[in-house]
C-alpha cells in the first residue's frame, strides 16, 4: 500500500543496519507507525538533518506487513527550537505518545494537539500548565477522557469552592473516598482543567497529581524516562 | 540437530561485524582459507590482544591501552582546552582539523526514550576533571542533532557552576556547498548564527 506524502512527526528514531534508520513516526491520518529509512545515514544522504524530533514533516511511505519502508520526506516548516525543560517536555510528550497510542489509529485531533503544544512551548507560558492541557487530550483520545465538569455520584455540576475524590477510571465525587486510589482535588481546579484555564500553583499541584495518576495506570510499573531526566535537569540547574 | 561444523562457525562469527550479512561472511571465510591463512591468523591474534588489552581512558574515556591515553598524556597539548564529543570516531574526527587541546568523550546522547540519561555518559568524572582545575574553556562539540543538543544544554549547566567559559560549535553551511541545496533548519541556523564579517 503506498500512502502519499502527508504531515508527521518523528517521536523517536534508532539505528538500523549500517546506513539505515528506524523511524517511530506520528502521522496526523494514519497514525503511529515504524518506518525504515534506508540509507539515511549514507554520508551524503540530504534528507538526514531533517529526521530529528520537533520538526514538522510531510512523509510518504509504502507498507507491506508490519513495518513501512519511507519513499519521500519534506520539511513542513521550521523546526520547533527549544532547549532545556521545554525540550524535555517535547521528550515527555513523545515518550507518552510511544507508550500509549496503538499502532495505525489514526488521531488526527490529537496530532493537532501535539502541533499546538510543540508551539506552546515556543512561547514564555507556564509549561505545567502546556502539558496538562496535552495529558488531557490525551486521555481523551485514547478514549480515557477525564470528567470534570460534574460529580459522578450525584451528576450535579462541580462546585468551585468543594472538595472532590477523583476516583481512577470514574470520576469525581464528593462524598468520601472508596478506595485508597483516588485523589483528593479541589472543584476548582476540576473546572480550571476544563476550561484549559489552569494557572495558579496550588492547582497545578493538583493537576499534576491527577494526571500523573491516571497515567501511571495506563503506562504500567515502569517508570518515565524523560521524568528522572527532567529531575536529574532541575538538580543539574541548581547544582 | 547436527552440531555446526567449525566453517559454519566461522561464518556465524563474521556476521558480528557492522555490515556484513551471511553473503558476505561466507565470501570472506572462503577467501581467508583458500588465499589467506596468514592474514587470518594475523587479524585473530589482532583481534585478542585488541580485546584483551584496549579499555578506556580514565581521564577522557576514549579507547586506550593504557590507563590515560597518549593524548591525555601528551605535554604539547593546550591543556586549557577541552573539547566534549559524542564518541571516539568524534575525537578522530576533530584531529583531522587540527586542535590541540584535550577531550572528554561521553560515549553517547542523552536520549531518555532509549533509557540514556545523565549517569551513562560520566559527567560526574568530567566534574571532577573540571575540577582539577587545568580547564578554562570547554567546546559541546556534540552533534547538532536535538539529543545532541539536550547533551550539549545538560553540560553547560555543569561547566558554568564551575564558571568555566564554554562554547558550541558553530553550525552552517558545509564548505562548498550551494545555499540553494541546504535544507532550511542548517540555513536558518546558519543566519542566526551569523557573525559580523
Amino acid at each position: 500500500m503506498k500512502i502519499a506524502l502527508h504531515p508527521c512527526f518523528i517521536l523517536h528514531q534508532r539505528h538500523y543496519r549500517e546506513t539505515s534508520l528506524i523511524l517511530e513516526v506520528f502521522s496526523r491520518d494514519n497514525g503511529k507507525l515504524s518506518l525504515v529509512a534506508r540509507g539515511a545515514k549514507k554520508r551524503n544522504a540530504s534528507t538526514r538533518p531533517l529526521m530529528q524530533i520537533n520538526q514538522k514533516l510531510n512523509i510518504a511511505w509504502t507498507i507491506r506487513g508490519e513495518m513501512g519502508t519511507l519513499t519521500a520526506i519534506e520539511a513542513a516548516g521550521t523546526n520547533y527550537n527549544l532547549s532545556g525543560s521545554r525540550l524535555i517536555a517535547s521528550f515527555y510528550m513523545n515518550e507518552l505518545l510511544t507508550r500509549l497510542l496503538h499502532k495505525y489509529e489514526p488521531h488526527p485531533e490529537l496530532f493537532d494537539a501535539y502541533e499546538n503544544t510543540l508551539t506552546l512551548l515556543q512561547q514564555p507560558l507556564n509549561e505545567e500548565t502546556i502539558l496538562r492541557v496535552f495529558e488531557i487530550q490525551l486521555l481523551q483520545s485514547l478514549g480515557y477522557g477525564l470528567v470534570l465538569d460534574h460529580d459522578v455520584n450525584t451528576g450535579m455540576p462541580i462546585a468551585q469552592n468543594q472538595f472532590y475524590y477523583y476516583q481512577i477510571d470514574f470520576g469525581p465525587t464528593a462524598s468520601s473516598p472508596r478506595d485508597r486510589e483516588s485523589v483528593k482535588i479541589s472543584g476548582e481546579t476540576l473546572l480550571a482543567l476544563a476550561q484549559k484555564t489552569i494557572q495558579e500553583p496550588l492547582q497545578l499541584q493538583e493537576a499534576k497529581q491527577l494526571t500523573r495518576r491516571i497515567l501511571k495506570n495506563h503506562l504500567g510499573a515502569k517508570p518515565l524516562a524523560s521524568r528522572k531526566l527532567f529531575n536529574a535537569y532541575l538538580k543539574n540547574q541548581s547544582g | 540437530m547436527p552440531t555446526p561444523s567449525l566453517l559454519d562457525g566461522l561464518i556465524e562469527a563474521l556476521r558480528c561485524m557492522p555490515g556484513i550479512g551471511r553473503k558476505s561472511a561466507q565470501r570472506i571465510a572462503y577467501q581467508l582459507l583458500e588465499r589467506n591463512r596468514d592474514g587470518a591468523r594475523k587479524l585473530a591474534g589482532a583481534l585478542m590482544q585488541a580485546m584483551d588489552q584496549i579499555g578506556y581512558c580514565g581521564r577522557c574515556r576514549t579507547f586506550s591501552e593504557t590507563s590515560i591515553c597518549h593524548l591525555c598524556n601528551s605535554q604539547s597539548r593546550d591543556r586549557s582546552l577541552l573539547c566534549v564529543v559524542e564518541s571516539p570516531a568524534d575525537v578522530c574526527a576533530v584531529e583531522e582539523t587540527g586542535y590541540k587541546g584535550l577531550y572528554f568523550v561521553l560515549m553517547g546522547h542523552l536520549s531518555p526514550l532509549d533509557g540514556i540519561g545523565p549517569e551513562d555518559l560520566g559527567l560526574e568524572q568530567l566534574e571532577t576533571l573540571l575540577a582539577q582545575g587545568e580547564t578554562k574553556e570547554v567546546i559541546l562539540a556534540t552533534n547538532p542533532t536535538v539529543e545532541g543538543e539536550a547533551t550539549a544544554h545538560f553540560i553547560s549547566d555543569i561547566v558554568r557552576r564551575h564558571a568555566l567559559q564554554v562554547t558550541r560549535i558553530a553550525h552552517g553551511v558545509p564548505m562548498g556547498g550551494e545555499l540553494e541545496y541546504i535544507d532550511s533548519n542548517t540555513l536558518s541556523r546558519a543566519i542566526s548564527g551569523r557573525r559580523a564579517f
